[in-house]
């Protein structure tokens, strides 16, 4: 079964001209690390919001397409009931976390759905642990630093026991390690938890290499959809979404370009030390002529 | 018309000697910081998230008081001088562009701070003109700053500020949240900005930022400069980036693992490597 | 930012154990005491077991400080100024043109000091001992509507980030060359448009992603929500309670059934 599945979907705010999306199709399989790279307006945002039901039960527009996760339709479940396969994951941190401490914060949506109290403490005692937030239960979630505020978002989705996670660029304003920190954290959700992972981004330098999957968008259309190997076949895959291409696969292509007889097919750091130390030497040397 | 400001490389804009500065709730920001900044730098603060860039930056407009040492700015002692008249030569250029708009017009906002500081209608309308210009949105002068897109907020904020002409602009974080065409449009005004001889401070994570754009690095870490160097040094030590929570562009660190075929191991940018490579080998 | 707002301080004492009911309870009991009583000796009692019992909450010194400072203040505020004002009965010990001061008005004055700090500080035993989220918990325990419960700890947990928004723009305001304190007074509140429109819009913007936030998480899915943390009442709470009605019922009904002057 599919996690998600969007068949044909367009939608328009309400009050808005244009398309947010623009007849889109795809589908997510059960476990699988996605990504979403465009760049802003793109309909990032759109797409997360309707993969939870949240577009069309709380943002109003006009719909069209249909939009079913784990086989549910979308438009005929409330948010709510979603919220059991869909956890969401925003790009503020600070907004999304209202409780007083942290436990309450996992805590919250777990209560609502009436789970009993004995299993509602083993699963703030198990979310917590799974994002390294273990023993800071008394914490106010305000004091916490901008990566450990979304590793509670995180958790406070988890405890909800989805079967997908969906997240709109949630490190948009992390430092590169905590950035980097928060995508090992998500493969690990993939391949020790078996949940699925829809990731909104505008930076491809670090995440194509966590990914199954990514999906190019541009202006509420979706340009291509492909294993990260592919995707980093054609830089122009890059260029047509406006997100800068992974710099080690854009040193590729452009001494593809610009040196005769190379092809150089290197997309990571290794690869490019390995390729590079291989074949550069037996170049023809250019004469020092500086 | 704004008075172009002067780049005499010789003088000393911005002196911090020994600064330390602990906030009220106890929290130790900054320890022992001294540095010294010249008119026309380009000069980037890097370092993780709270590891005490913008506490350094509200130091140096006067926002913040230093619990210990010395600041002087363009020669005189800082703590003689108020915020207001701190801004005439230091411009802070906040973060968030939604904690200063407040206007009913993109016009009325830049002019608010050159009317704070007792101008002339005329002049700070001659002054907003030129604000708007120099950032590109001449255009939207007339529109409202909340219906604008975040990249234009964050443009009408710092033209807001360049319209108090300071000789030093400093720019927390100014491509947060924009994309990356978003970004380079704005670092390349950023750049103007230097060239036509502002001192500038760009406060960043984004190391890609630095190696294009900066001439000098200061490396923060809890609270404390790790490396105060030019561009090229900055990049050349990972174990001083990655104790800082900072990534070097995969460019560098690729430069640095092949420089046994004989480039140089302080390569910033796709451009320049790709250049030194070609500039050795292959035929044309 | 925190520490100003949030009065309690986390100690292991029996304040803190007690069941956050019983003390709201205690706390209502005790000021309807200082309501009641009207002469200086039983009241003046009273305010020395309110500090004996803040005394026990532990908290720290710059918080109990902080607290009573202008509970003390207007103790001595009320003492000075009372006789000024009530120039009533004799003997007259001293007379300055139309003022005059009398003994028993130095009583009443003082005996009203005592009242309002009583009053005034025996909440801070509740605040000092009891987190936000208990008194919430027990506000809704005790028949609050979970939603209104739920309103309520948000907009605490949320005053703190509020305020730390409004420092940050009057900061970013500064820097553009405004001076709050400077001016007029008609000047100085148009300049605090500068901040409330900023405020406004991130407050609104700040309820939106919220509101998103609580129905991806579930809220109001069912009736019967369960409660990770209950409040339990154990055995040395209900004995507690039990000392706590008496306290105020003996008082009570030695005034209104058998008429005690207290
Ligand atoms: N609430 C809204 N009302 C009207 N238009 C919107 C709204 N939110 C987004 N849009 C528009 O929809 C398009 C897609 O936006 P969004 O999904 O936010 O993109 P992204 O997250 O990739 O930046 C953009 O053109 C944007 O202007
Ligand atoms: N108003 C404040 N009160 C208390 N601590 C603060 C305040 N602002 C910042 N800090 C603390 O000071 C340190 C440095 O913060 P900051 O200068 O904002 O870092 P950066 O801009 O590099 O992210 C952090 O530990 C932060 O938590
Ligand atoms: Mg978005
Ligand atoms: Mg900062």
């Amino acid at each position: 079964m599919y996690a998600l599945k969007m068949s044909g979907v367009s939608f328009v705010y309400e009050g808005a001209e244009g398309h947010a999306l623009d007849d889109i199709s795809v589908s997510i399989d059960e476990g699988e690390f996605v990504t979403v790279l465009g760049a802003n307006g793109a309909g990032k945002t759109t797409l997360a919001m309707l993969s939870n039901g949240l577009i069309p039960h709380a943002i109003k527009g006009t719909l069209e397409g249909s939009v079913k996760v784990f086989g549910y339709d979308i438009s005929k479940h409330t948010v709510a009931q979603l919220s059991t396969l869909v956890g969401m994951v925003f790009q503020e941190p600070e907004s999304q976390l209202f409780c007083m401490s942290v436990e309450e914060e996992v805590a919250f949506g777990p209560e609502n759905l009436a789970i009993p109290r004995d299993e509602l403490f083993k699963r703030v005692e198990w979310a917590l642990d799974l994002v390294g937030l273990k023993g800071l239960n008394e914490r106010s979630p305000a004091t916490l630093s901008g990566g450990q505020k979304q590793r509670l978002a995180i958790a406070a989705a988890l405890a909800m026991r989805p079967k997908m996670l969906v997240l709109d660029e949630p490190a948009y304003a992390l430092d590169p390690v905590g950035r980097i920190e928060l995508y090992a954290l998500l493969r690990s959700l993939t391949e020790k938890h078996g949940m699925a992972v829809l990731l909104m981004d505008r930076d491809s330098e670090n995440i194509l290499e966590f990914s199954d999957k990514v999906v190019l968008m541009n202006s509420g259309r979706i340009l291509t959809v492909a294993p990260p190997s592919e995707i980093l076949r054609d830089i122009r895959n890059f260029r047509a979404i406006r997100v800068p291409p992974p710099q080690i696969f854009e040193i590729a292509s452009l001494l593809n370009s610009r040196l005769t007889g190379v092809d150089f097919s290197f997309t990571t750091l290794d690869e490019a030390e390995a390729e590079l130390l291989s074949r550069v030497p037996s170049l023809p040397r250019r004469g020092d002529t500086r | 018309m704004i008075p172009k400001p002067g780049a005499d490389r010789s003088k000393r804009m911005i002196e911090m000697d020994n600064v330390g500065f602990t906030y009220e709730a106890g929290v130790e920001a900054l320890r022992s910081v001294s540095l010294k900044i010249s008119s026309g730098e380009f000069l980037a603060i890097v370092g993780g998230n709270g590891s005490g860039k913008t506490t350094l930056a509200k130091l140096m407009n006067g926002l913040l008081r230093p619990s210990s040492g010395s600041i002087k700015i363009s020669g005189a002692p800082a703590e003689s001088q108020s915020i207001a008249e701190l801004s005439k030569t230091v411009g802070y250029c906040f973060q968030n562009p939604d904690h200063q708009l407040f206007c009913t017009s993109v016009e009325d906002e830049v002019m608010f701070g050159p009317k704070n500081l007792g101008i002339g209608l005329e002049e700070s309308r001659e002054r907003m003109e030129r604000a708007l210009s120099l950032m590109g949105i001449f255009s939207l002068k007339t529109m409202s700053p909340f219906s604008l897109s975040l990249s234009e907020r964050r443009r009408v904020t710092i033209a807001s500020i360049l319209a108090m002409t300071p000789q030093v602009m400093i720019l927390d974080e100014p491509t947060t949240g924009l994309d990356a065409d978003e970004s380079s449009e704005l670092m390349a005004l950023i750049r103007k900005l230097n060239a036509d001889g502002r001192t500038i401070i760009l406060i960043t994570h984004e190391m890609k930022l630095v190696a294009e754009h900066a001439d000098r690095v200061i490396i923060l870490s809890d609270g404390h400069i790790l490396l105060d160097s030019d561009v090229r040094g900055a990049f050349s030590d990972l174990e001083i980036l990655k104790a800082s929570r900072l990534l070097p562009p995969p460019v560098t660190l690729l430069a640095s693992r092949i420089s046994s075929i004989g480039i140089s191991r302080d390569l910033l940018t796709s451009d320049e490597f790709v250049f030194e490579l070609s500039r050795r080998y292959g035929s044309r | 930012m925190k520490g100003v707002f949030d009065l309690y301080t986390a100690r292991d004492t029996f304040l803190h154990r007690l069941d956050p009911r019983v003390k709201i309870l205690a706390v209502l009991f005790l000021s309807l005491l200082g309501f009641i009583m009207t002469n200086l000796i039983p009241l003046f009692t009273l305010l020395c077991f309110i500090i004996l019992l803040l005394y026990l909450t532990r908290s720290t010194f710059s918080k109990a400080y902080f607290a009573l400072k202008f509970v003390l203040r207007l103790m001595v505020l009320i003492t000075v100024l009372w006789p000024l004002f009530d120039q009533s009965g004799t003997p007259v010990l001293a007379a300055l043109g139309p003022i005059k001061i009398t003994e028993p008005a130095i009583w009443r004055g003082l005996t009203s000091a005592i009242r309002i700090g009583c009053l005034a500080t025996v909440w801070y035993i509740l605040m000092f001992t009891t987190t936000q989220r208990d008194l919430v918990r027990a506000l809704v325990k005790m028949g609050l509507r979970y939603d209104f419960g739920l309103a309520l700890a948000i907009s605490l947990r949320f005053i703190p980030t509020f305020g730390f928004t409004i420092e940050s723009i009057k900061d970013a305001q500064r820097a553009r060359g405004l001076e709050f304190d400077k001016g007029s007074i008609i000047r100085r509140s148009k300049n605090y448009i500068a901040v409330l429109i900023p405020a406004v819009v991130y407050a609104l913007r700040t309820a939106e992603t919220l509101s998103l936030s609580l129905q991806s998480r579930a809220y109001g899915a069912r009736k019967d929500r369960t409660y990770m943390r209950e409040i339990r009442m154990r055995s040395s709470d209900l004995v507690s309670l039990v000392i706590v009605v008496l306290l105020f019922a003996i008082p009570a009904v030695a005034k209104f059934v058998f008429g005690a002057a207290i």
